[in-house]
């Protein structure tokens, strides 16, 4: 058994730490007396996931057995999360395709012939051939691609059914192919407690016209945290539309949980306590750091891009989605939670190269502030991890560049901002705008473009943190970068600190996340 | 981009020569377990390995740090009764304790003694674990889950081993005495074997920790050898274990009170014992019993360096 998550106090004894900064890292010295919150070990992968994922799907919760809802002549549809699960991707064969074969297998032998596979992008960029075929392994891709192996068009008017509005008025859009099935498979990853449960098919399979009742400046920021369901304005909004949703549809789901087993061997200094690395740990931080540096950024970020996570998987657990997901939240809280114990004046956060938007694509500058601001900020049950008025002290470059195929619309996303960067603002003026430009829906549905109102989800990402926040600043940030976010720049730690004395004072109490691996800190 | 000496500033920084970091204190109880399970220490205790130890130890060692230091050492007359395997037990402050006390037992004891050693300082890495296996006749002690290094201690108690234990667990870093695990006086009582209490003084002036050599000028050091105790029928553990706190405590005091005094002032119970991991000092120089987790830590440090008196 691993051990537990802990908070750890620097002292005399405690060696420079690790932290990310985009495509690479650095040791830093933190100030004596400062917290810094580790994960959990990383737990014991499944041994024969084979047999855990069968046994899921005869034991399932809240539901009868998979065998026994599928018969011949249904219409099953196949739903799996897209390339945004999980970060980095997976070690092949994802867990995703081994739970699909075993799906396919019991369809197969029961005599069903109408099946589709539908990647859950909702509005992120449509995956290529490659990455389907990555996901969902050789055998299934062969079988199913292109006709019955493709992407969600959250903007093919054809392919969408209005199912109703939910007693809030919220809009209920989803794929029509999944509701018009006899039945719908989810296949799942959770890597973060926020993933999962209703927002599967409510956001997966969602258009522009449902999301935006939750994809919003005002429920973002009463979801405190949106890693935290049940505090979660956010995931209340999914939960009312999955319940209509499931009025309409069976939706039978197979949540899978996983370890923190992040990054590959070579750089398993990343993941390890600093004080127990071992001379093998130094000389690969130092081989590793120095090669990373001296490699010129495309070289850098290919090397990054490429890189696969070993992980092991904790759980699978199948059925109704109300009652599957307690388990699979339970199964993410033992490998990430840590118990923390108040509030800091400043926190700290290492930022690392990928966020669900940029896989095998280029981190922008909307993306690290989403990075930061939202999932890490967010990193938290209970309270933030940084007080009210708090300073967030971000380590990242946040160069200025854009993936133009991927992208496009926040590259326009980025100008507004030099006029505002006020979350309210932006949704009120301009939001309609973009999610309705033929242009950004044409690249949407025929490239391989994040939607034109993607750009404002990030920047609404982070709006809790901006109004909980008083100062935010990215030590080795692009100086004109971060002013056009709204944010500040120095150039180490140290300058960090004295730019965030005028807001916390001269000794403030500081808190580090040491993420990756992943950690939801506990804030009692 | 910073420069490669740079980072390895930063790499070395709080680390010893062996890349080791110490771990910190709020994370000790997150340590992982450190057992040197992989290092074999079978080979240093066979007739060859034994007769090149010998060598060595009488050779080199023993000069060596008779040349750097003065020791003293009384006592060792008390050994003559001890036939089989004994446990050693003596405070701890020093890398120069083991050599002293290796030097000061006489050869017959010496050349059937393995010292318990550190297994997360000294096994960590192999060719250290080697050296120190093969001069001072080492295995490894897991200070933090001592389950299976006290099976080791057992096993080697019944091949007719004697074992030179540091019931402190490590070595004080003030210079004083803490308190003592309960391991030794177990061991003691599942083999029924001896204990004999050894104090050493001086050492901690001499060679403190951090330090790899002992100060210039010789410092004189002191190795005090006492009578054998064996746990009475009646006794349970934790109080043979007072009963050596005592006896290595009454020995420390030897310094300050003379050998009556000492044993005055034990028997008037008037010598500070320790507990736990905070430290005392049995005696001050006046004799006055001080506890040392009521002094400020200069004081503390201040005294436990005091170096023993000359006369005694």
């Amino acid at each position: 058994m691993g051990r537990p998550g802990f908070v750890l106090d620097v002292d005399e004894r405690t060696p420079p730490l690790l932290m990310h900064e985009g495509e690479g890292f650095r040791l830093e010295r933190l100030p004596m007396g400062s917290r810094v919150i580790y994960p959990p070990d990383s737990l014991p992968g499944i041994v024969n996931l084979e047999a855990a994922i069968r046994h899921a799907l005869v034991h399932p919760h809240g539901s009868d057995p998979l065998q026994q809802l599928l018969r011949r002549g249904m219409r099953l549809t196949i739903v799996f999360d897209d390339l945004s699960l999980p970060l980095p991707p997976m070690r092949t064969p994802d867990v995703r395709q081994r739970v699909i074969e075993q799906v396919l297998e019991m369809a197969a032998a029961a005599g069903v012939d109408d099946v589709e596979l539908i990647a859950a992008n909702s509005l992120h960029r449509r995956m290529t051939p490659a990455e389907l075929k990555r996901t969902v392994g050789e055998r299934v891709f062969r079988a199913f691609h292109p006709g019955a192996l493709r992407n969600h068009d959250a903007e093919d008017p054809d392919n969408l059914a209005h199912l109703g509005t939910t007693p809030h008025g919220e809009d209920v859009e989803i794929n029509r192919r999944a509701a018009e099935s006899d039945l719908v498979v989810y296949v799942n990853i959770t890597l973060t407690a926020m993933n999962g449960g209703s927002k599967s098919v409510a956001v997966g399979l969602a258009s522009y016209a449902s999301l935006r009742h939750h994809h919003n400046v005002h429920t973002l920021r009463h979801s405190r945290s949106f890693n935290d369901p049940p505090n979660s304005a956010m995931h209340q909004s999914y939960d009312r539309m999955a319940d209509l949703i499931g009025g309409h549809v069976p939706v039978f789901t197979i949540e899978t949980t996983l370890n923190n087993s992040t990054f590959p061997t070579a750089l398993r200094f990343l993941t390890r306590r600093e004080w127990e690395w071992n001379l093998t740990d130094q000389a690969g931080y130092l081989a590793v750091k120095r090669s990373n540096d001296l490699a010129t950024s495309k070289l850098r970020h290919r090397i990054w891009q490429s890189t696969e996570a070993p992980y092991g998987v904790t759980g699978v657990h199948a059925g109704a989605p109300s009652e599957v997901h307690p388990h699979t939240l339970a199964a993410v809280h033992r490998q990430q939670l840590t118990e923390v114990d108040g509030q800091a004046d400043v926190a700290v956060f290492g930022l690392p190269y990928i966020c669900p938007y940029n896989v095998n694509s280029i981190m922008n500058p909307i993306l690290v502030m989403s990075l930061g601001l939202g999932y890490f900020f967010n990193l938290y049950r209970g309270k933030p991890i940084v007080r009210q008025g708090g300073v967030a002290i971000f380590y990242h470059p946040m160069p200025p560049e854009f993936h133009p195929v991927h992208h496009p619309s926040y590259i326009d996303f980025y100008e507004l901002l030099a006029e505002t960067t006020d979350p309210v603002m932006l949704e009120t003026k301009y939001e309609k705008q973009f999610a309705t430009d033929p242009w950004y829906i044409h690249l949407y549905r025929t490239s391989y473009a994040y939607h034109g109102v993607h750009p404002f989800y990030m920047w609404y990402w982070g709006a809790h943190a901006m109004q909980h926040l008083g100062d935010v600043i990215f030590v080795g940030g692009d100086r004109s970068t971060t002013a056009r976010l709204g944010f500040r720049a120095a150039s180490s730690l140290a300058d960090a600190l004295e730019l965030a004395s005028g807001t916390v004072g001269r000794d403030p109490q500081i808190s580090y996340l040491h993420a990756p691996p992943m950690v939801l800190a506990d804030v009692r | 981009m910073s420069s490669l000496r740079e980072e390895l500033r930063l790499l070395r920084h709080g680390r010893d020569w062996r890349g080791r970091a110490r771990v910190p204190r709020s994370a000790r109880r997150w340590a992982l377990p450190d057992d040197g399970d992989g290092f074999p220490t079978e080979w240093a205790r066979t007739a060859a390995a034994g007769v090149l130890r010998s060598a060595l130890q009488r050779g080199v060692l023993k000069p060596v740090t008779w040349s750097q230091t003065r020791p003293v050492v009384h006592g060792r007359e008390y050994l003559e009764s001890v036939r089989g395997p004994a446990i050693f037990i003596a405070n701890h402050s020093s890398h120069l304790d083991t050599p002293l006390i290796l030097g000061a037992l006489p050869p017959r004891i010496t050349e059937n003694l393995a010292v318990g050693a550190a297994a997360d300082y000294f096994y960590d890495s192999r060719a250290l674990a080697a050296v120190t296996t093969l001069l001072f006749n080492t295995f490894p002690v897991d200070r933090r889950a001592p389950r299976r290094s006290r099976s080791l201690a057992a096993d080697l108690v019944d091949e007719g081993w004697s074992l030179l234990l540091y019931p402190e667990g490590g070595r004080s870093v003030e210079g004083l005495l803490t308190g003592f695990k309960l391991g030794a006086a177990q061991l003691c009582a599942k083999k029924r074997v001896p204990a004999v209490p050894i104090a050493l003084r001086g050492t901690f002036a001499a060679m403190p920790r951090g330090r790899r050599w002992p100060l210039p000028g010789r410092p004189r050091v002191t190795v005090r050898i006492g009578r054998p105790l064996c746990i009475r029928p009646d006794e349970g553990v934790p109080d043979f274990r007072t009963r050596l706190v005592r006896a290595v405590a009454t020995l420390w005091a030897e310094d300050d009170l003379g050998w009556y005094g000492a044993l005055r002032a034990a028997a008037d119970d008037s010598l500070a014992l320790p507990s736990g991991v905070s430290g005392v000092l049995p005696t001050t120089v006046a004799g006055q019993p001080a506890e040392g987790r009521d002094m400020a830590p200069w004081r503390r440090i201040w005294e436990a360096s005091r170096p023993p008196a000359n006369d005694s």
